[in-house]
């Protein structure tokens, strides 16, 4: 598995984000990029946007995916501030390093509430990574 | 999307379909669906029973895991279901309640008919639009101050009687009269501060609402005017929750939770359904906090309740007044004694339906029974509904909270588009302010179960008897 990907697959009241991408740091900037995706509609982001350092801590890969991605939505609802572009400096087990760019919306935007660790996993398939996540909407 | 894992069922009564304890090892109690034939089939298309089967395995489970005939899928507890556990050695979960804390419906009910409205109609709606923000980050006129928050955590709706954004019979016609005492405002997280501080007053996304509808049907006459309704009058039906705040109070502990697990020996078969013994610092804690959350989500209702009143009086004149029927909660845990047993009472989309005679029933509603009330699916009826007596031996004095989606929200949108719901609805006669097609998409009436049929289940099993029917004239949709 060469190049990362992701696709929403269907839950009858949430949104699940199936991520394939040859490692976890390239896991945590593919669902990055699939949140985003959600947030800004579908629309393209803009190329522009500010930097910030963000470190999260947990207690293992598939719970630092979701605290990864609770971690964004706050920063979009607190400050209108939708990461799109991830540049990871580590990417360990419990932990997770990384400069992230994200672009100012006029309003907070809409849809996603939480990220659950319902059906959550990251297994090895076929070389490289697949992560599961359901996201409450 | 794929159904459930086949599981071994009986039917030992009318209406209730049983997954056995011994179906899975890991089980400590029954799973019970209340349903029909039809019903029972749509909830074999998704995940629910499995889901219910999980929160079977809990500890300290009192007699079996429920679900409401308008059950669905969700994340760890399925959405519709009833469990209650010990307080003394069971468990309390936060996906349990979920993450939309207290997320609930208050009616409110006018003198006016249809009648009154001809002509004005539109305008009520849009100026309820524009009074009442909505979307999921979007805050309200109220920016509240730490302090100010600690208020609305411990003291709910009373807080907002001081600031003359509540009438003093508002309170006693709201569950828990609008305020937990068991909240504990220290339990809350900066975070969830944060989130919460500008978004008291709004309605947020997905399937919340202000509707404005009428009278269409009485089915009980003497519960209906004990509840103040009669067959043509105006009512207003809000649907939110603890918005920002309670996602991230929910988020805040299924994190702790998940990570002293272990500590307890507690197996999952779903990390989602993290939990603590009741009576544990985390379970405390927890509890502490949702409390606080419930209480900013009553507050929440209030201040749209305030914020509604304003437009009806603006946009019909000063006769144009609004009383509060009640309001009740849809995703919550109480301590609630059943049997002479304490139990931590989790409702998951679900609705608390006390019978008559019941002390935390206001006495103006004692005689007939709590009120309950039952959101159709977008421009569909909504019911009124009030408490019997076999809530409390059958469902933990619970019942059903709405249609129940029955499509997931992609599907709902490659059935039909966005500008052909708002096209139908418009058609019905009814007027909908919503900012995107898309969602308006994703909430289409065909999303759903059908209502009538999941309300007529409650009744005949004897768990909530029908009032009144609703039928929608006006929709400002989250």
């Amino acid at each position: 598995m060469s190049a990362s990907s992701h696709e929403f697959f269907d839950h009858t009241s949430e949104i699940g984000l199936r991520i394939r991408a040859p490692s976890f740091a390239a896991i945590i900037g593919e669902a990055t990029r699939g949140l985003a995706e959600l947030q800004l509609g579908g629309q393209p982001a803009p190329l522009d946007g500010s930097w910030r350092g963000m470190d999260v801590e947990s207690t293992d890969r598939e719970a630092l995916l979701v605290d990864w991605l609770n971690e964004l939505i706050f920063y979009a609802e607190t400050e209108r501030w939708v990461a799109v572009e991830v540049d990871v400096e580590t990417a360990g087990d419990t932990k997770v390093a990384a400069r992230v760019r994200g672009i100012p919306v006029a309003e907070a935007p809409a849809l996603v509430k939480a990220v659950t660790h319902h059906r959550l996993s990251v297994r090895q398939e076929s070389g490289g990574l697949v992560a599961e996540v359901v996201l409450d909407v | 999307m794929s159904g459930d894992t086949a599981y071994p069922v009986t039917r030992p009564e009318p209406f209730v379909y049983e997954v056995p304890a011994s179906a899975r090892e890991d089980m400590r109690v029954p799973a019970r669906v209340f349903a029909d034939e039809e019903l029972w089939t749509q909830i074999q298309g998704d995940r629910s029973v499995e889901q219910l089967a999980n929160v079977a395995t809990l500890p300290g489970i009192s007699r079996c895991a429920l679900a409401m005939p308008d059950v669905h899928q969700g994340y760890g507890f399925p959405v519709g279901g009833v469990a209650a556990f010990r307080t003394s050695d069971g468990v309390i979960s936060p996906g349990g309640v979920g993450y939309d804390i207290n997320c609930g419906v208050r009616l409110l009910v006018s003198e006016l008919t249809v009648g009154d409205l001809r002509g004005r109609l539109e305008s009520l709606v849009h100026d309820l639009s524009r009074s009442v923000p909505s979307g999921t980050g979007r805050g309200g006129e109220l920016h509240l101050t730490d302090a100010e928050l600690d208020r609305v955590f411990v003291d709910g709706c009373r807080y907002l009687l001081e600031r003359d954004l509540a009438l003093p019979e508002d309170i006693v016609t709201t569950e828990a009269d609008g305020s937990l005492p068991q909240a504990d405002p220290g339990r809350v997280s900066q975070r969830a501060r944060q989130r919460g501080s500008k978004q008291l007053g709004t309605i947020g996304s997905g399937n919340h609402f202000v509707e404005v509808q009428t009278v269409e049907r009485v089915f009980d006459a003497r519960a209906a005017e004990a509840l103040g309704l009669e067959s043509g009058c105006i009512t207003v039906l809000i649907h939110t929750g603890s918005r920002g705040l309670g996602h991230q109070v929910c988020t805040d502990y299924v994190r702790d939770m998940d990570s002293v697990m272990s500590k307890y020996g507690i197996r999952l078969p779903d990390r989602e359904l993290a939990c603590a013994p009741f009576d544990s610092p985390e379970g405390r804690a927890y509890f502490g906090a949702m409390c606080a959350a419930a209480n900013f989500a009553w507050s929440n209702r209030q201040v749209i309740t305030h914020a509604v009143r304003r437009v009806f009086t603006r946009v019909l004149g000063d006769d144009a007044r609004l009383r509060l029927v009640y309001d009740v909660a849809h995703n919550i845990a109480k301590v609630e004694d059943y049997d002479g047993e304490s139990l931590c009472v989790h409702r998951k989309g679900a609705t608390r339906a006390f019978p008559p005679g019941h002390p935390e029933t206001p006495a103006m509603y004692r005689d007939v029974g709590q009120p309950v009330f039952i959101p159709g699916s977008m421009g569909t009826a909504s019911f009124v509904l009030v408490g019997a007596g076999g809530a409390m031996t059958q469902s933990f004095g619970s019942t059903c909270h709405g249609a129940g989606r029955r499509m997931s929200r992609r599907a709902a949108k490659r059935l039909q588009e966005g500008h052909e719901v708002r096209r139908d609805l418009t058609e019905k006669g009814i007027v909908v302010r919503c900012r995107s097609n898309s969602e308006l998409a994703e909430e289409a009436p065909h999303a759903y179960k059908d209502v009538d049929r999941v309300v007529d289940v409650v009744h005949q099993m004897g768990l909530a008897r029908k009032v009144a029917r609703l039928k929608p004239i006006g929709v400002v949709k989250g």
